[in-house]
């Protein structure tokens, strides 16, 4: 694993930043050496030569470099580099006339940085080898090279020295960047994985940090929040009062101990009710800084808002068939010699409302187990047409309303499960006449294409608008949630058809406008049908992404 | 010759500075929603660098009595249809259309475009065996067309495999991704020919020209670097993908 003995404690705590930047000068002064001298002409003999193995070797050398320094303690960027270097500088004092001694100066300041990348040992093999390669370069080298004793043993006796010294100084500060790198680290890693968004605000009220999850709770990117005022990207609202942190951070002088309950609005002008907290940091420069820590409970009240209004709903719906069971069999225990006639109308109430009320507690259950992960469904190959005619035919005749059938004779077999499409039939035929009061006709239409087998249920009722339509299959919610509810039920049944659909591989959609009626379209895989290919034929709308979409960039969701 | 490789290199030159402001106006748009793109920067680096290269060589071989081989208009020649392929797929898909088309299967052409890259690499190895056989001057002038060769090849080959990888799955070819992959190799060997030129003595290197292809080795190193670090996921750019979809829903 190691490049030669000893380099695991030369690698520990190098300082990779340091590492990145001698990486990126070396190669930025390589190819600016290359390129102006490619420039100078006449370009003949040894300086053409040098420039050509410092353009052709020293560029992708020290570009494999300045690669391989993105990975922290990279041996080839810690080790490799400084070798490099130490080559292109024998390459100058054996190619480059009258260089070997001034050259010498460039040795002592890759000794220098040595020490502080790769560390002592690293460097004093490097001095030794400087010490060889010049003598090799004087030896080797065009004519007129000098190598006066007075130069070079002062030079070399520097470096040596610079070895003890810098490595001193960079031991100790090795030490300090490992345990603040460690400490960053540990603070970015608590920081990116906590689920709550956290920020920090200067003594300007401005964002100078902040972690993904506010970049997700504010749905924009870190570049857009940074740097930014934190009343206006995050505009913190209590009551119907906007935060005035113009003298200072407004929730850090008035917050609850256990955080405060606040909102603000979100860029689609939506109320986002948040917990937040504010506590005071000391900044990198010394000044006092605002840590904001703040919680989206957008559905955490949904959610106690859904519960309050089904505990109170299905209170309702459930009280109802009680009440005329209740209320019969009181009647039935208090007057013993009721005739025939009346006794028998007590009956088939008692028995009507218990049935309303086992379709509740089971539509109740089946709802508790598809949240609680349970709901199990056997795919088969199912002839949907029986199925659609008998709930038609039980339908018309239970609920005296007219049930059109309309299909395209014969229909291929779809992938399902019969008791969860009758379900999915019964509960949207209930949902259907529920909201068509005026006796308006349900249709139901059966039709198939390449892929799926789609049946559409068709109203003629009351309707919904866009945004009752894009909630219709949320889990407890219903269209009229105010306490004049005209059509009654618990919140539950669209959401128990979604599910139902999903387990069966189809999908759902809903076509409505307000007086006009809704259609439900239950589009189930057909059994026949290979799955379809879907290569992609549209490019990305933007240069960049789609040439990056080419070069095989992979895609992430962050966000 | 120098009249077609001045109306070549210009035409070439003319696109590929197009598509930089091309860039430049999506990676405006896109900048206060999804922040800086380096990739988007580098691309942009890239393209008015091969743009200005080409316009140079142009000017110089049509107006400037410049030199012009004949290799050097089989290599734009050659690399022009892609280069167009790709530059009208982009501004389609500037203008809301699809940019770009799905190749079902591999129809022949496609199929033997591989044997017309490799007939085509060696006739250019031969020619340029052939145009160094007059002599070799070897200069450090020709330094930045040899680093563009590799550098090129190598972005070139990133895009190959992501092609080859992607056909299996989708059953076909993305046309923008076999135009951008075309592209990238040939740019390589229209330097690899200019060098041979220069090094045989055929073409002058003049300073311009030089200062560009010098510009074009940092920028090339960039865009191979930021690509090598979105593999990496050393850093995210504009690779964040879409949120999940929501059930479909239609008000009338």
């Amino acid at each position: 694993m190691t490049a030669f003995p000893g380099a695991w404690w030369l690698s520990a705590g190098r300082d990779s930043t340091a590492v990145r930047l001698v990486a990126v000068v070396r190669l930025a002064v390589i190819m600016c050496i290359a390129a102006i001298g490619s420039f100078a002409a006449p370009l003949h003999g040894h300086t053409a030569r040098f420039l050509l193995v410092l353009g052709l070797v020293g560029v992708p050398w020290s570009t494999s470099v300045f690669f391989c320094a993105d990975r922290p303690d990279n041996r080839i960027a810690v080790y490799g580099g400084p070798i490099g270097d130490l080559l292109m500088l024998f390459a100058a004092q054996s190619l480059l006339n009258n260089a070997v001694e001034p050259v010498l100066l460039g040795y002592l300041v890759l000794v220098a940085f040595t020490v502080y990348t790769a560390g002592r040992s690293f460097a004093a093999l490097l001095v030794a080898a400087a010490i060889g390669l010049t003598f090799i370069a004087h030896e080797i080298g065009p004519g007129n090279q000098q190598l006066r004793a007075s130069i070079t043993i002062p030079i070399f006796i520097g470096a040596a020295a610079l070895v003890p010294l810098l490595e001193r100084t960079t031991a100790l500060q090795a030490r300090a960047t490992a345990q603040s790198e460690r400490l960053r680290t540990r603070a970015d890693t608590i920081l990116t994985h906590v689920a709550d968004a956290v920020f920090v605000t200067d003594t300007t009220g401005r964002i100078v940090l902040c972690n993904p999850a506010t970049e997700r709770l504010l749905r924009l990117p870190a570049a857009g929040i940074t740097g930014s005022p934190c009343s206006a990207v995050v505009g913190l609202r209590a009551g119907e009062r906007v935060l005035d942190c113009s003298t200072g951070c407004a929730l850090l002088h008035h917050q609850a101990p256990e955080g405060q309950d606040l909102w603000r609005l979100t860029t689609g002008e939506r109320r986002q009710p948040l917990l937040a907290e504010a506590a005071e940091v000391p900044g990198a420069d010394g000044r006092m800084e605002v840590v904001h820590s703040v919680r989206d409970i957008t559905r955490l009240k949904q959610a106690e808002e859904a519960k309050t209004l089904f505990l109170a709903t299905a209170s309702h719906e459930l009280k109802t068939p009680l009440t005329v069971i209740s209320g019969f069999a009181s009647t039935l225990l208090k007057y013993p010699d009721l005739n025939d006639e009346m006794r028998l109308s007590a009956y088939e109430a008692i028995s009507t409302r218990s049935v309303e009320l086992t379709r509740i507690v089971e539509r109740l259950l089946l709802s508790s187990r598809i949240e609680a992960g349970r709901l199990e469904v056997k795919l088969e190959h199912v002839d949907v047409m029986p199925l659609l005619r008998e709930r038609v035919a039980s339908y018309t005749a239970s609920m005296h309303r007219p049930v059109t059938l309309h299909t395209s004779d014969p229909l291929p077999l779809a992938v399902a499960n019969i008791p969860a499409l009758t379900t999915v039939v019964d509960h949207l035929l209930d949902n259907a006449i529920k909201y068509s009061p005026g006796g308006e006709p349900i249709e139901i239409c059966a039709a198939a294409n390449e892929y799926a087998l789609d049946i559409g249920i068709t109203d003629h009722g009351v309707g919904m608008d866009a945004d009752q339509a894009a909630h219709c299959f949320d889990r407890f919610w219903q269209a009229e949630s105010t306490d004049v509810r005209r059509f009654g039920g618990t919140g539950i049944g669209l959401y128990i058809v979604q599910s139902l659909v999903d387990a069966m591989h189809g999908r759902i959609s809903v076509h409505s406008a307000p007086g006009e009626g809704s259609t439900f379209t239950v589009a189930l895989r057909r059994a026949d049908a290979v799955p379809p290919q879907q290569p992609r034929v549209e490019g990305e709308a933007t240069s960049i992404r789609e040439f990056m979409r080419q070069i095989g960039v992979p895609e992430r969701n962050r966000r | 010759m120098n009249a077609a490789v001045a109306v070549a290199n210009i035409g070439l030159g003319l696109i590929y500075t197009c598509y930089g402001v091309m860039t430049i106006i999506d990676l405006k748009n896109g900048w206060r929603t999804n922040g800086l793109s380096h990739f988007g920067l580098a691309w942009i680096a890239m393209a008015f660098t091969c743009g200005p290269h080409h316009l140079e060589h142009g000017l110089h071989a049509g107006f400037a009595g410049g030199s012009a081989g004949a290799l050097d208009l089989l290599a734009v020649g050659l690399g022009a249809p892609a280069g167009l392929t790709w530059f009208a797929l982009r501004v389609e898909a500037l203008f809301g259309g699809r940019g770009d088309r799905f190749i079902r299967g591999t129809p022949r052409w496609v199929s033997i475009l591989p044997w017309l890259a490799v007939a085509y690499a060696a006739a250019v190895v031969a020619a340029i065996g052939w145009i160094l056989s007059h002599g070799v001057h070897m200069t450090p002038r020709i330094t930045p067309n040899i680093l563009l060769l590799f550098i090129y090849s190598l972005i070139g080959y990133y895009l190959l495999r992501t092609q080859l990888n992607n056909h299996g799955p989708a059953g076909g070819w993305s046309l923008s991704g076999l135009a951008l992959t075309i592209v990238f190799p040939t740019c390589g060997v229209m330097h690899a020919i200019f060098a041979a030129y220069a090094v045989s003595g055929s073409y002058a290197v003049e300073s311009h020209g030089l200062v560009i292809d010098w510009l074009a080795v940092p920028a090339a190193i960039y865009f191979v670097w930021v690509v090598r670090a979105l593999h990496l996921g050393t850093f995210t750019d504009w690779n964040d993908g879409a949120e999940g979809a929501l059930p479909q829903v239609a008000i009338a």
